[in-house]
Order: C-alpha cells, then structure tokens, then sequence
C-alpha cells in the first residue's frame, strides 16, 4: 500500500437535506497504485459518483466530506481552495456523465482546452492552443486546427465526449476520475469512446478510476473492482475474479442481473428484490432488507469489510457469510 | 452578421408600418376629433378648421397625406398645440425624456447587475437580504408614491436639491432618474441573481471549476455571459420603454419630456401628434430589439448559428 497513488480512508460524505442529514457515502477506503484503473460500480445512489466529487472539491453546497483523501502526499479534503486548484485540473482530472453539457457553450473548444494548459503549466497562448489541438487530434477529431475554433454545439455527443477526454488528459494527469462517461452516448459509439480513454491513459500512464454501473465496461477495462452499495463498499477484487467468483451476496444478484451471450434465450433476466434504501442508517447491513441469504447478526451488527486472503489475493468483502466459510 | 442585421432591419420596417397603420385607423375609429368640443363653434368655422388640416377629406387619403409626410420626415401640424409641429414637439420634449431615460438605465442596469451578482455569490448574506429588500421595495411601491417621498426629503427638508423642473442642470435629474430606475434595479437584480444561481449550476461551470483555473477564471470566463444573457435580453425593450419618457416621472418632477405629449394627444385626438409618438416608439423599441439580437448573437454562437 505504500507505493499507491491514491489512498482514501474512511471516506464519509454527508448532504443536509430538508428531512435531515443524509449519508451518501460510509466510510469508504480504497487505493489505487500508479496507472491502475479501478472500477467503481454500484446502482444509482450508491454513492459512487459522490466519491469522485468529494475528491474534486465538487461536492453540491449542503454537501460535506470527512476521512482523507491521501493524493501524491495530500490531503485533497484539506487543501484550501487555492491549493486544490494546484492538484485539480493538472494531477487530478476528471471527465463528467453528459458531455452535452459539460462544455461551455459560449467558449471555442480550442480555448477550453488551452485555459488548463495556461493556468497550470504557464504556456502561452499559442503554445497552449497549439497543444489543444494536438490533443484533440489524438482523440481523433478530424481536421482538428478547424474544429478547434468551433463551438461545443457544432460537435456531436460522442466527439463532445472525446473533447471532454483530451481536455482532461491534456495536462498528462496522475490520476484521471471518470464518471459514467459513457452513459450518455450511443451504444455504438460507448466501446470506442471507452477504449480510446483507456488508450490514451495507458500512453501516459494515468491512472483511471471508472465509476459505471456498466459491468461490461468494467469487465473490458478494470485491473480491479470496488462493489458499492448504499455508500459502503461491499467487496473488492481483481476484476477477473469478481465475475467468476464473486464474494458478496449482492455482487452475486448484480451477475445475475447482467445479460450473458450463453443465456440470451432465458426468458429474464435476474433481479435484486426491493429497492435500495435511502440514506444510510446505522444498524446493520446496508443490503440486509433485499439480501436472500441473511442471517440474523446482519439487522444488528454491520459486517466489517474483510480480508478474504483464502480466496485469494488483494480480495475483501463485507459479508458475514464469506468471512465464514471460505 | 451585417446580413443578419439588414435582414432583421427589413423585418423591423415592416413591423413599424404595420403598427401605424394599425394606430392610425383605430385612431380614427375612436369617437370624437381633434375639434369636437363642448364648446359650440359656428358649422362654417368647423368646416373651416377641419378643412385646414385635411379632416375633411376621405380617409384613404388623409392616410396617403400621412404616408408621404413620413417619407419626407415631416410628421405634420400639431391640431392642439397651434403653430407647432409634431416635429417640434418632439424635438423639445424628447432630449429631457432621452437625458433622464438614459441616465437611468445606465445606474439601473450597474447596481441592478452588481446587487444581483451579490445575491447570488453570498447566498443569505446581508447582501443577499439587503437586495431581496430594495428589490421588493422598488417593485411593490409605485413611482407616484416613493416621488414625492424624495421630493419631501430631499428637496424640501435637506433643500440639497430641485424638487422639479429642469434648471438646475444635474442637480434637477438626480431625483427623477433615480425614481425612474428603482423598480428597475429591482427587476434586474431579482432577475440577475435568479440567471447566477442556475448558471452556476450548469454542468459546464463544474467542469471548468474541475479544471483548477482559479474561481475568478471560472466566474469571470465561464459563468457571466450565461448568467447575464437572460438580463441582456431584458434590457433591450426596457431601455426603449424608459428611455422614451414616463408620464408619471415627467408629471411627478415637472419635466416638459415626451412622456405627457403621449397622453395628452391621445385624450385631445390630436391626430398628427398621436402618430407621431407611435412612430418614434415603435421606432426605438424595434431598434432596441434588433440592437438586443444583436449582443445576444455575438455572445451566444448557438444564436449566431441559427440565423
């Protein structure tokens, strides 16, 4: 764990709502080690995309952080503003869900992506603007000069996306957070636009943390998987292993969940029953209501996530099940 | 862009013809004329009168008469006002109406736009609660009342300034703009920090806070012209309908402006005089319109794009 990257401990993040205070985050730990791509997945309102913003400094305004966020030897929730903006944008970048509007409509594209190279690296105008459109170049804009002094609205979704990702690995970041940011394209263009991110990161050796509720998109790119539900990790494994023998009752009910070429004519697909409950409480599983498999210490104590060195390396889960019998 | 401009310039004739044609009949439908008193005048003396400003011809060609006045830039007689023309009515009324108009747009849209973008910087800070309130204040107490208010303070009590009339160089204009642009820094704060607050909002002002370019950078080049394209399209129409003159400014504080004319000519049936306001407003709203477009389009490309 030394030689990672990234090292979050106990990450919480709190929103104050009308009705009180809600956790959408619970203690999470994870890290992530120099180029490693780690998945985050999780249905919605998991929790999963909060991590990421609490990490930028993002989070909505009734939104809180607490724990460490350890980046390169910072703690990014400790940082004054003018020392985040040092780390985000440079070291630490990130590309957003709808590209449709995640991109200044006001703004040339070649400008959006000059400013960051500006800023951070104290280019000049030109050099940065020449720069932009090397990079918009590698993500396979055609007749990139051009496009460069073209408005967003003149682009289309998936090449809204692209621009999105030379914008965020322009500045050859550390680490590159990456939220859904396929789910509001095509499906056609989903896997290209994917592999070209996870193409390019690899050429500079950026680490990607991918949060998606797309096991498919996990199962193509990720060295490894973190399963999230109600703001607490579930399990942890190498992705290779996590489809083949997942640990966790609920990891198990997501596979199920999951369209397979060798069962496409079952009639349907598996469900996870019931509805994920909202805000985290404090007694027990946050699974325990929907968990088919429950056991009576699962309502009262929560299960702690363990390490399951039994069924192999680098894997925990939080189930009182797996802890048992191995 | 110069196409785009000629082309809403066309539009915008055309628009100003239909509008005085339109008046210039309803006008007419109207009851009543310009020298229908209760006054008994002699039938030969009305003949005469009505004769003298071509009321007595058939009304297609009165119409033809106003027309061609048009084109020559000649508005006409004024039927009330004996030995004036509209022209010069116009010409003596309007630089106070202009004056005082567009002083008070000028300190309208700088404090309206400044407490706004307060507001929504500092949420719920004193700012915040001292805008809401001017901006309730100025929109809920009407011009009639918080005139002379000032006029009561200001002039007769602190005698610091005029309490009307237009002799005293600046020092005559202060209270008529200010009244005049109070419940305009009202609407345009209200509407400037409702525009921020969904601005800064926008997914493309996350992402370029997730850039690390500094606050400034991302308020400045990401969220004003969003934020204010909303108050710039605003401002357009409300210039030209402050600028213009208001009756109750010009009544309140004594200014001879266009404002009274309008209603005057209206409730005299003075005819020329009538046409000639409609004209020059109609004028000026459609070139403030076209002048709005126009900012907006060179700010927004998804505009500019659409023409």
């Amino acid at each position: 764990m030394t030689d990672s990257l990234l090292s979050i401990r106990d990450l919480g993040v709190r929103f104050r709502l009308p009705q009180g205070e809600t956790m959408a985050v619970d203690g999470v730990s994870l890290d992530v080690a120099p180029g490693e791509v780690l998945g985050i997945v999780g249905e919605s309102g998991s929790g999963k995309s909060q991590i990421l913003y609490a990490m930028m400094g993002l989070l909505a305004a009734n939104g809180r952080a607490s724990g460490q966020v350890l980046f390169q030897g910072q703690n990014l929730l400790a940082l004054s503003p003018d020392r985040l903006d040092r780390v985000r944008g440079d070291a630490l970048s990130m590309i957003f869900q709808d590209p449709m509007t995640s991109l200044n409509p006001y703004m040339r594209v070649g400008d959006q992506l000059a400013e960051g190279l500006i800023v951070h690296k104290g280019l000049s105008k030109a050099e940065a603007r020449a720069e932009a459109v090397r990079m918009l170049d590698r993500v396979r804009i055609p007749d990139a000069a051009a496009r460069a002094r073209r408005f967003p609205h003149e682009f289309s979704g998936g090449m809204r996306q692209r621009v999105m990702i030379a914008m965020a690995l322009l500045a050859k970041p550390r680490l590159l957070l990456a939220d859904e940011p396929t789910t509001a394209l095509d499906v056609t263009i989903q896997a290209q636009v994917l592999d070209l991110m996870a193409e390019l990161a690899r050429e500079t050796g950026t680490a990607i943390i991918l949060v998606t509720h797309d096991l498919g998109v996990v199962a193509r790119l990720c060295d490894r998987v973190v399963v999230l539900y109600g703001g607490r990790v579930m399990e942890e494994a190498p992705a290779e292993v996590l489809f083949d023998a997942p640990a966790h009752p609920y990891t198990r009910g997501l596979l199920a969940a999951m369209p397979r070429l060798e069962t496409v004519l079952t009639p349907r697909l598996g469900t996870i029953p019931g509805t994920p409950r909202s805000g985290g409480s404090a007694k027990g599983c946050p699974f325990v209501d929907r968990c088919e498999v429950r056991l009576a210490a699962c309502t009262t104590d929560r299960p702690p996530l363990r390490d399951l060195t039994a069924l192999g390396p680098g894997r925990r889960a939080a189930c009182y099940l797996t802890g048992a019998a191995p | 862009m110069l196409r785009f401009i000629g082309k809403r310039l066309w539009h915008g004739g055309l628009t100003l013809a239909a509008l005085v044609t339109l008046t210039f009949f309803v006008m007419r439908l109207a009851p009543g004329g310009p020298f229908s008193r209760n006054r008994k005048i002699s039938p030969e003396v009305q003949a005469n009168i009505e004769a003298a400003f071509h009321l007595d011809e058939p009304i297609w060609r009165q119409f033809g008469r106003f027309v061609w006045g048009v084109l020559r830039l000649d508005l006409g007689p004024s039927t009330r006002h004996r030995d004036y023309s509209v022209n010069d009515l116009i010409a003596s009324g309007l630089p106070y109406s202009l004056t005082i108009g567009f002083w008070a747009v000028v300190i309208a849209a700088m404090v309206g736009v400044a407490l706004g973008l307060a507001g929504a910087l500092r949420r719920n800070s004193a700012t915040d609660y001292l805008a809401g309130t001017v901006g309730v204040v100025g929109i809920a107490i009407p011009i009639f009342v918080i005139g002379p208010l000032l006029q009561a303070t200001f002039a007769l009590r602190l005698n610091w300034l005029p309490v009307g009339g237009i002799n005293d160089g600046w020092r005559s204009l202060v209270l008529p703009v200010i009244v005049l642009a109070l419940p305009n820094i009202a609407y345009i704060s209200r509407l400037t920090r409702t525009s921020m607050i969904e601005t800064l909002r926008e997914n493309y002002v996350r992402t370029a806070r997730a850039k690390g370019i500094g606050w400034h950078r991302v308020l400045w080049r990401h969220t004003l012209t969003g934020a204010l394209l909303p108050v710039i399209a605003y401002l357009g129409p409300a210039t030209a309908a402050i600028i213009t003159g208001s009756i109750l400014i010009e009544t309140i504080f004594a200014v001879p402006g266009i404002g009274r004319h309008f209603v005057d000519a209206a409730l005299n049936r003075d005819y020329p005089l009538v046409m000639g306001i409609t004209l020059l407003y109609g004028g000026i709203l459609i070139l403030f319109n076209i002048a709005t477009d126009v900012i907006r389009a060179i700010l927004d490309p998804r505009i500019r794009n659409e023409r």
